[in-house]
């Protein structure tokens, strides 16, 4: 044994009658518990280096799901939010929206609904598909009140496709004049152009009557009146056999608007999938190292809690193994995050963002806690239940 | 002399099989998950393509998977440095008898890939059953791969033994290394 029982007693702390009589070390009680978990961590480095190795990489895999789901969740928000702006009612079509990854934006799987707005509403069919253009997927919004021979697109979007404010795009056998403007992912042109380009694609978007503002069934008024299902679920898909579905896009009743219901939808199909899945199995199986580490390390050192036991410190061993765990998961987190950062960005460069993998990390964060705490009761709970007497035994 | 070595640690791992028990669970556990994503390739790739991004969320399944893999490994070295605790005296006994190095790091090593072996194996004979299964069951719609069951088999035993041996053989070396006197006077 390396540090003696007066040395424990002396640098914890813990017991007041003694400490009065025992040299003082400097630091607090936490910074007396850290050095000594410190001390019990380079008597067996190697299994301090295979336990944060092993969790390390559990971390990692959760880490790289929650990041492309992060990334999902932003993509997902900003797409709906450029898809239909601020209007309150999105009709789609039976075939769903799709999110186009290659053109960056959501796009229409069928043709608008054939609906006649209520009386009072204002709104328009809004053409959306993808134009296979000689640069690649791009995505095309045909809104009413663009004038036919102008396109509007983003700075980005117009250097992907070569132009420039107030030059020439040719769209298949149309030529119009490029304004860029904004920042969204589609080009805007006007809706019979963009039907010419990506055929009859798209999806109805309205604004409720100035008598009906500030109402929370928007859906509900807007869909009776047209006869199509309603909801402001965005989780919810249009029926295949129907003519359509409604969304309500007004926050309504709930505290989160359309578009975050939307993201968070969106970020579900990542940890619902079997990505989510095995990363989960992972976190478990390392959660499983962490206790069968410390279950070690209690065995290793029965006669030293032992003694600690029989001279009244029970409730410290506790302490020293939650020190010792948050070190081993801290450490744990750390190269984790990193090493997961080094893969996403190696890997899969597309999928996601320096803001995407900081929300990710700090959501896997948010695990360690309880999983370092009982990760250290657990082995510690079992030694308590013995007699000072039978640890010395052994 | 690595004749001897090998088998005085098939005779130890014999006798600690069930200290050998937990790693072996985790390992089949990454090793299963492995075969199923190698067998169940052309379902996952229809589903990351409804996310998007296909190949990319493809590359992802499999990586994750591995890596779960090596975390089970993991479990394993963490088991041979318990392993290594026990025995110390032992290891000490051998030193002290002038037993080399080499033929002592032979007889550790054997535990750990034994256990990464027969763990991937199981995991590996798992996942194929569970998908002969599902496809007999018509609850795998994209198919059950053969050619992918047999390379998700070999991927995981081969990533099992090649990470169980290079993980196990520091603390291995470490302790075989140590002076005699100081193996023999631990308690």
């Amino acid at each position: 044994m390396n540090v003696t029982t007066s040395e424990i007693v002396s640098r914890t702390g813990a017991s007041p009658q003694l400490s009065g009589v025992l040299p003082a070390s400097s630091g607090g009680t936490f910074g007396r518990l850290l050095r000594f978990a410190v001390a019990n961590i380079r008597r067996r480095p190697e299994r301090f280096v295979l336990s944060v190795l092993g969790i390390a990489l559990a971390i990692a895999a959760v880490t790289v799901v929650r990041t492309i789901s992060a990334s999902f969740a932003i993509t997902g928000g900003d797409s709906v939010t450029n898809a239909i702006g601020t209007h309150a009612i999105w009709v789609v079509p039976a075939q769903g929206v799709t999110y186009d990854s290659a053109a960056g934006a959501l796009v229409s799987n069928g043709p608008p609904s054939d609906i006649t707005l209520p009386k009072g509403w204002t709104g328009a069919e809004m053409i959306a598909g993808v134009w296979h253009s000689p640069h690649g997927q791009v995505a095309v919004y045909g809104v009413a009140g663009t004038p036919r021979g102008r396109a509007v697109l983003s700075a980005e979007l117009a250097k992907r496709l070569g132009v420039a404010d107030g030059g020439t795009l040719r769209l298949g056998s149309a030529s119009v004049t490029v304004a860029v403007k904004g920042g969204g992912p589609a080009v805007t042109v006007s809706p019979g152009l963009a039907r010419d380009l990506v055929g009859n694609t798209g999806w109805w978007v309205a604004d409720e009557p100035a008598v009906d503002q500030g109402r929370n069934d928007l859906g509900r008024l807007f869909g009776t009146a047209v006869g199509l299902p309603f909801t402001q679920n965005p989780a919810q898909a249009p029926a295949k056999n129907g003519h359509g579905l409604v969304y309500d896009t007004t926050t309504g009743s709930g505290a989160l608007s359309f578009a975050q219901k939307y993201a968070s939808a969106f970020s579900g199909q990542v940890t619902d999938s079997t990505l989510g899945l095995i990363s989960v199995i992972g976190l478990v199986l390392g959660f499983v190292i962490a206790v069968s580490s410390f279950l070690a390390s209690v065995q290793e050192r029965r006669r030293e809690f032992g003694i600690m036991s029989s001279i009244g410190l029970a409730d410290e061993v506790l302490y020293f193994f939650l020190v010792e765990s948050g070190v081993v998961f801290v450490a744990a987190w750390l190269v984790g995050v990193l090493g997961a950062g080094i893969a996403v960005w190696a890997v899969l460069p597309q999928l996601a963002t320096p803001v995407a993998w900081a929300q990710a990390s700090a959501t896997v964060a948010a695990f360690l806690p309880a999983m370092a705490i009982v990760g250290a009761i657990v082995p510690v709970h079992r030694l308590l239940q013995q007699r000072p007497v039978a640890l010395l035994a052994d | 002399m690595l004749r001897y070595g090998l088998a005085y640690g098939l005779l130890s791992s014999r006798r600690r099989a069930r200290e050998m028990l937990l790693p072996a669970i985790t390992i089949a556990t990454g090793a299963f998950l492995v075969v199923i994503v190698f067998a169940m390739s052309a379902g996952i790739k229809k589903q990351a393509a409804g996310l998007g991004h296909a190949g990319e969320i493809g590359h992802a399944v499999v990586l994750i998977a591995v890596t779960v893999l090596l975390v089970g490994v993991v479990e394993a070295a963490v088991a041979t440095t318990r392993t290594i605790a026990h025995r110390t005296r032992e290891l000490g006994v051998l030193g002290a008898t002038g037993v080399r190095s080499r033929p002592v790091i032979v007889a550790l090593l054997v535990e750990p890939v034994v256990t990464a072996f027969f763990g991937a194996l199981g995991g590996g004979v798992l996942a194929a059953a569970a998908g002969a299964v599902l496809a007999a069951a018509g609850a795998a719609t994209s198919g059950v791969s053969t050619t992918g069951t047999v390379t998700g088999v070999v991927i995981g035993l081969a990533v099992s033994v090649i990470a169980a041996v290079i993980t196990s053989v520091v603390p291995i070396w470490r302790a075989v290394n140590r002076p005699p006197v100081k193996s023999l006077s631990s308690s």
